[in-house]
């Protein structure tokens, strides 16, 4: 079970959130007017995806996945995103969005509640497109019986 | 006739891109949207972000769109791009079993562990065209499926670890390489690693990777070999997260994957098997398989069969070099064919068969003997 409140669970909720969702948490964070400092602007990177060939067990480079990163100081307290794509804003809110989190903002609540949306359609999702897959597996039946 | 140094204007240029533009939005129809091409067309911008070298769904909509569906400019453009961006950090090596596989089937074991998952394809239905198609959409064919609840995605087993389990494949050493070659940072230089060979093949064009491969099936090669097993599914993307230092998932990649069994048992004292992989971006069943039979090729290190021949195969793939030079012929080259003229005529003239070579050119052996133009670096 993901906990929104453990970085690195909220790290990945994040990433898997709706980009409006994490703007307007990050919009009602920032109502206040609270000390905010960029510390790395959100700019289209790359990451190297390095995969294991499993015969040699080798590491290669597959490709890069274009990501977004952004990371504040809000009140003192970091905050980190990564997102996938080109998504500039996604990034920005969500790093506004992880520290907030970190700062116990009183938005926390209503925040971990939507990152636990997220964990809960994400899951949904995927288990949705399991059991389609599975949908197609193949049964074979001998044909034994009928020679 | 002399050397004349011309000249022409950009405003022309930009007249033809205009025209280019226009032929995007001629008719009366309504222009593309960009989430309709990443949404229904996954298998162009699959083919751009793996020849791209870059995964990265919606831009890949935006360069075929941009591109007017020629995949190598798209792949191009993508290129282009990521040329342009720093890079994050390299991901922690995953291993493909993490795959979440969505379709699954292995033509060498009838009853491979996890089952074969046919997955969303039309393999195993006629080729015939769907004209309901031409006015409209259809419904959810699947709306109805009374589907059971399966609970999470699985692990499937691979074939590998089947076959390492009966010891019919050997347990690798550790690799002796924790940072793979980059060949986006440096030169393949040759005898290239297999690594380098991998990285080159996941990018390779398609239709090259697929002829290349086929020419090994066609007797140009002794790989002939039988897939172990096909997926489709996501990766995991991860990065070491900067304040817990836990490795975080970014995103999950769509991949396709082929594992190849290659009986070249004979020429080995311990008869196990040889394999070949491949993996790429996006889905791309054909281009994985072609990469594998590729891999398989290039291992055997042999002279004679193009397939086999890393440093042919390589130097031919790339859909980047290839669309790079192929169509600069295309651009002017005045000089370069005026030097030719030049060159010929002056051939020609010593030879004395300046005036009765006008009459009849079959008569000029030389030209037949001489290449008059190669395409280089220099050109």
């Amino acid at each position: 079970m993901v906990d929104p409140h453990d970085r690195s669970d909220r790290f990945e909720l994040i990433a898997a959130s709706e980009a409006a969702t994490l703007a307007r948490f990050a919009n009602e964070v920032l109502e206040d007017d609270p000390p905010l400092s960029v510390r790395q602007e959100p700019r289209p990177q790359l990451l190297m995806q390095r995969v294991e060939e499993p015969v040699e067990r080798r590491p290669f480079n597959l490709g890069e996945v274009l990501v977004t990163p952004a990371e504040v100081d809000l009140a003192g307290h970091r905050g980190f995103a990564m997102v996938p794509g080109k998504a500039e804003r996604a990034a920005l809110s969500g790093a506004i969005v992880d520290a907030a989190v970190a700062a116990d903002h009183e938005r926390t609540p209503a925040i971990v509640s939507a990152l636990e949306d997220a964990a809960a359609r994400q899951r949904e999702q995927r288990q949705r497109a399991w059991a389609e897959s599975k949908h197609t597996a193949v049964e074979f039946e001998t044909m034994e019986d009928q020679q | 006739m002399g050397y004349v140094a011309v000249t022409a204007g950009e405003e022309i240029i930009e007249r033809a891109a205009d025209l280019f533009e226009k032929q995007r939005l001629a008719g009366d129809s309504e222009g593309l949207d960009v989430d309709q091409l990443d949404d229904q067309l996954g298998r162009l911008t699959a083919q751009a972000m793996s020849e791209g070298g870059l995964y990265a769904p919606r831009l890949a909509a935006l360069a075929v769109k941009q591109a007017q569906g020629d995949t190598v400019e798209a792949a191009f453009l993508l290129r282009a791009y990521r040329s342009t961006l720093e890079r994050f950090d390299e991901t922690p090596a995953v291993d493909p079993s993490e795959m979440i596989a969505t379709r699954r089937v292995s033509p060498a074991f009838k009853d491979v562990p996890g089952g074969q998952i046919l997955g969303a394809t039309k393999d195993y239905t006629q080729r015939l065209l769907d004209f309901d198609l031409v006015d409209g959409e259809s419904a959810d064919p699947t709306e109805d499926w009374d589907l059971a609840d399966e609970g999470d995605p699985e692990r499937l087993t691979t074939v590998t670890e089947l076959l390492r389990s009966e010891g019919l494949l050997h347990e690798p050493d550790e690799p002796d390489v924790d940072d793979p070659t980059d060949t986006t940072r440096e030169s393949v230089t040759h005898p290239p690693e297999r690594d380098a060979v991998l990285q080159e093949l996941a990018r390779g064009e398609t239709g090259a990777v697929t002829a290349l491969g086929y020419s090994a099936l066609r007797g140009y090669g002794q790989v002939h070999p039988t897939l172990a097993e096909v997926r489709v599914g996501r990766l995991p993307v991860r990065i070491e997260h900067p304040y817990t230092g836990d490795e975080v998932t970014v995103t999950h990649a769509d991949v396709t994957e082929s594992e190849a069994v290659v009986p070249v048992y004979e020429k080995r004292e311990d008869p196990q098997f040889a394999f070949g992989y491949g993996l790429t971006f996006g889905r791309n069943e054909r281009k994985a398989i072609g990469m594998t039979v590729l891999d398989a090729s290039i291992q055997l290190d042999g002279d004679d069969e193009p397939a086999e021949n890393a440093e042919f195969v390589l130097d031919t793939i790339d859909g980047m070099d290839s669309f790079g030079f192929i169509e600069h012929l295309k651009l002017p080259h005045y000089v370069t064919f005026q030097s030719i003229l030049d060159r010929i005529r002056a051939i020609r003239e010593r030879g004395g068969t300046a005036e009765a070579g006008r009459d009849d050119p079959a008569d000029d052996e030389s030209a037949d003997r001489q290449p008059i133009a190669e395409a280089s670096d220099n050109d």
